[in-house]
């Protein structure tokens, strides 16, 4: 249900948010845009994160980002965002269009280019928090009327090629991102986006709506930052993935195809697959006989979904509860990874009373025609990045499966880990791998000793500094590429190392990587001359199968909290390195050859 | 409506409901600065579904003046 925005004000007022994840904002801005505030801390309180914002001075964007000492912003923020509202910054273009020629028009688009690149160069020097650039709005109306549309130079074109110029800026800022609002006014609809009076009254612009959206549309960056995005798509299949009821219509007789109606469930099912294509695991989930679904699945014409898209499935009686979670203990990932589709209000119901962890999205009948742009609206799978990775995840977990099979026909553990034909590549950071490192940080919950989340930015920051080092493993099989699935942090401070990150997909886990992994970081250590190497684990509601990792090989215990929450090991590297595992086909290091001390 | 006026001023200037009465106003509630009034006119719009004009906007720093106000232009 939609809470107005008093109600989220009393939530705001009455709820203890002291538990949640904290996180730093800082708003620079040329406008009044305090409603956000109402919007973004209810939105974030609804993803478990306490937000705390401090608001710039009115119309200080240069002073506070390009100035010696800034007010607001210092090490410990974790996001930027900027609002540079048109009118502020070229009153030229924004209401004087029609006086400048095409080289007045020039000159201002690069005044304010360079300026961009200023205050996003200025932001990044004092802190390496995101930042979140509010694109400038083109105008319903624009100055030259029917024929603005007719040329490039027009206001349109104009201001099109200013967001164009801000956006190659942000691009060479590690961190630093554009935010559409033209999207925002386009879902609002130009007329219910501004509001006169107080843009007179006060240089505020915006009506309710907008900063709704607006605020919807920034969060959507902070859930992905944060580690919170969701990775896989749980569907019904009667009345979702097609029109009727198998078991009762017949195969001959399912909505599905073409024309209408069967058209709205192949226009779903075509939004789901694009989905897929950027990564998004899915998986079935079906009160129905197996074999039904089976033959609609290889018989019928219309499908676009075919079975290889999908990873994991429960077709059976069972209650969707349970299948929702032996599909997540299948999958490997937590309930709060998923998003459950479904017709059925019961079923709905069902899931989020037993399991809130997941995120449901109902389409009954009466919505099944727009059931794409409901998918798409939620932006729950919404990421910073798009890596190659993602784009071949679904066929990696098939992989995972063809392992899972082969394993079944092999007893010995060491023999099956032989026949799988495992390479590893271990390397530095570079310009190639460094989005899936950050991304990596911020999505993985469960092989994770420290869980430290990290942005591009952050990540590159390490990779910069002398006393730090950062590497990852790529995993290939006789089955597949697993591409990069695990990511390592050391520091380096008074003659020892420090594990501020280590971490593993859990795609890669239970065949040995980590060990290998982690003998490859401790050799890198040792080349760094480090005498020792200390280890780290901060327990989370999800990492407990690591609480012992470090124990399990080697390291002395050295001090734990009273809780267990916190542990720190060491590892003294005047004892030898543990070996490699022997079953590895091949590991090719640049950081230090494997073998045994 | 006015048990909901009451409401609505104390959500949003963040004080307990028990203090707010229809005189309560800019002068007695310290938190009511210039943000909070826009805060409490957008969300006094968007509750009873009412628009005001800019002087109506300027008058409304009173909570029996919102009722009255209000109550002139909510449909019935």
């Amino acid at each position: 249900m939609k809470l107005s925005f008093a109600d989220m004000s009393k939530w705001l007022r009455d709820t203890d948010r002291s538990g949640f994840l904290p996180f730093r904002l800082v708003v620079l801005r040329n406008i009044v845009v305090e409603p956000l505030e109402t919007y973004l801390r209810y939105g974030a309180g609804c993803l478990g994160i306490n937000l705390d914002i401090r608001w710039g001075d009115y119309d200080a964007i240069s002073a506070e980002a390009v100035g010696k000492a800034s007010k607001w912003i210092s090490l410990d923020t974790q996001a930027v965002m900027v609002f540079c509202h048109l009118e502020g910054a070229s009153r030229a273009l924004a209401r004087e269009f029609n006086s400048l020629d095409r080289t007045r028009q020039d000159a201002e688009l690069a005044r304010l280019a360079d300026w961009t690149k200023a205050v996003t160069g200025g932001i990044r020097s004092k802190t390496q928090a995101m930042i979140l650039w509010q694109g400038f709005l083109t105008p319903a109306y624009p100055a030259q009327g029917i024929f603005d549309s007719q040329t490039s130079d027009g206001q349109l074109g104009a201001i099109r090629r200013l967001n164009d110029a801000v956006r190659d800026a942000l691009g060479k800022t590690p961190g630093a991102y554009f935010v559409d609002l033209d999207l925002c006014r386009c879902r609002v609809g130009d007329r219910h986006f501004y509001d006169f009076r107080y843009w007179h009254m006060g240089r505020a612009p915006f009506s309710l709506d907008a900063y709704e959206e607006i605020a919807t549309e920034n969060l959507k960056f902070l859930r992905a930052a944060a580690g919170k995005a969701k990775k896989c798509l749980v569907l019904d299949c009667d009345n979702t993935l097609w029109g009727g009821i198998v078991g009762e219509d017949g195969l001959a007789n399912l909505k599905l195809g073409a024309g209408y109606p069967g058209s709205v469930y192949q226009e779903f099912q075509q939004a789901v697959l694009d989905l897929h294509h950027r990564g998004v695991i899915l998986a079935l989930c079906s009160r129905n006989n197996e074999a039904d679904v089976r033959e609609v699945f290889r018989k019928h014409p219309d499908m676009i979904l075919q079975e290889t898209h999908f990873t994991a499935g429960r077709v059976n009686w069972n209650d969707k509860v349970t299948n929702i979670r032996e599909l997540g203990a299948e999958l490997n990932i937590g309930l709060d990874s998923m998003v459950f589709v479904d017709d059925s209000e019961f079923e709905i119901n069902l899931v989020r009373s037993h399991l809130p962890e997941v995120e449901t999205i109902h389409i009954p009948m009466a919505l099944a025609p727009q059931a794409g742009y409901l998918l798409m609206s939620s932006g729950l799978f919404d990421t910073l990045t798009i890596s190659a990775e993602d784009k071949r995840r679904g066929q990696m977990y098939r992989e995972e499966a063809s392992r899972q099979h082969q394993l079944a026909a092999v007893t010995d553990l060491d023999g099956y880990y032989r026949s799988l034909e495992m390479r590893l590549e271990i390397g530095f950071v570079d310009g190639f791998s460094l989005p899936r490192l950050s991304q990596q940080t911020q999505k993985t919950n469960q092989f994770n000793l420290t869980t430290r989340r990290y942005t591009d930015a952050d990540i590159q920051a390490f990779a910069q500094r002398e006393d730090a080092a950062v590497i990852f493993v790529r995993l290939r099989d006789r089955f597949g590429d697993s591409g990069i699935v695990g990511t390592c942090i050391l520091t380096f401070s008074q003659g020892e190392a420090l594990f501020d990150t280590f971490l593993l997909s859990c795609r890669a886990l239970g065949r040995g990587v980590e060990d290998a992994f982690l003998s490859q970081a401790l050799r890198l250590a040792k080349s760094r001359g480090a005498s020792a190497v200390v280890g780290e684990y901060y327990a989370t509601d999800k990492n407990a199968q690591v609480s012992d990792f470090f124990a399990a090989r080697g390291f002395e215990e050295i001090e734990s909290g009273d809780t267990g929450t916190a542990r720190r090991f060491r590892f003294d590297l005047s004892r030898p390195v543990p070996p490699e595992p022997e079953y590895f086909a091949a590991i090719e290091s640049p950081v230090t050859a494997p073998g045994r001390d | 409506m006015e048990q909901k006026i009451l409401e609505i001023v104390s959500q949003i200037m963040e004080v307990p409901l028990e203090s707010v009465t229809l005189a309560s106003s800019a002068e007695t509630i310290s938190s009511w600065d210039s943000l909070k009034h826009m805060n409490l006119v957008l969300a006094l719009e968007e509750t009873f579904g009412v628009l005001f004009s800019e002087e109506q906007i300027a008058e409304l720093t009173q909570v029996g003046t919102i009722l009255t106000v209000v109550a002139k232009l909510a449909k019935p």
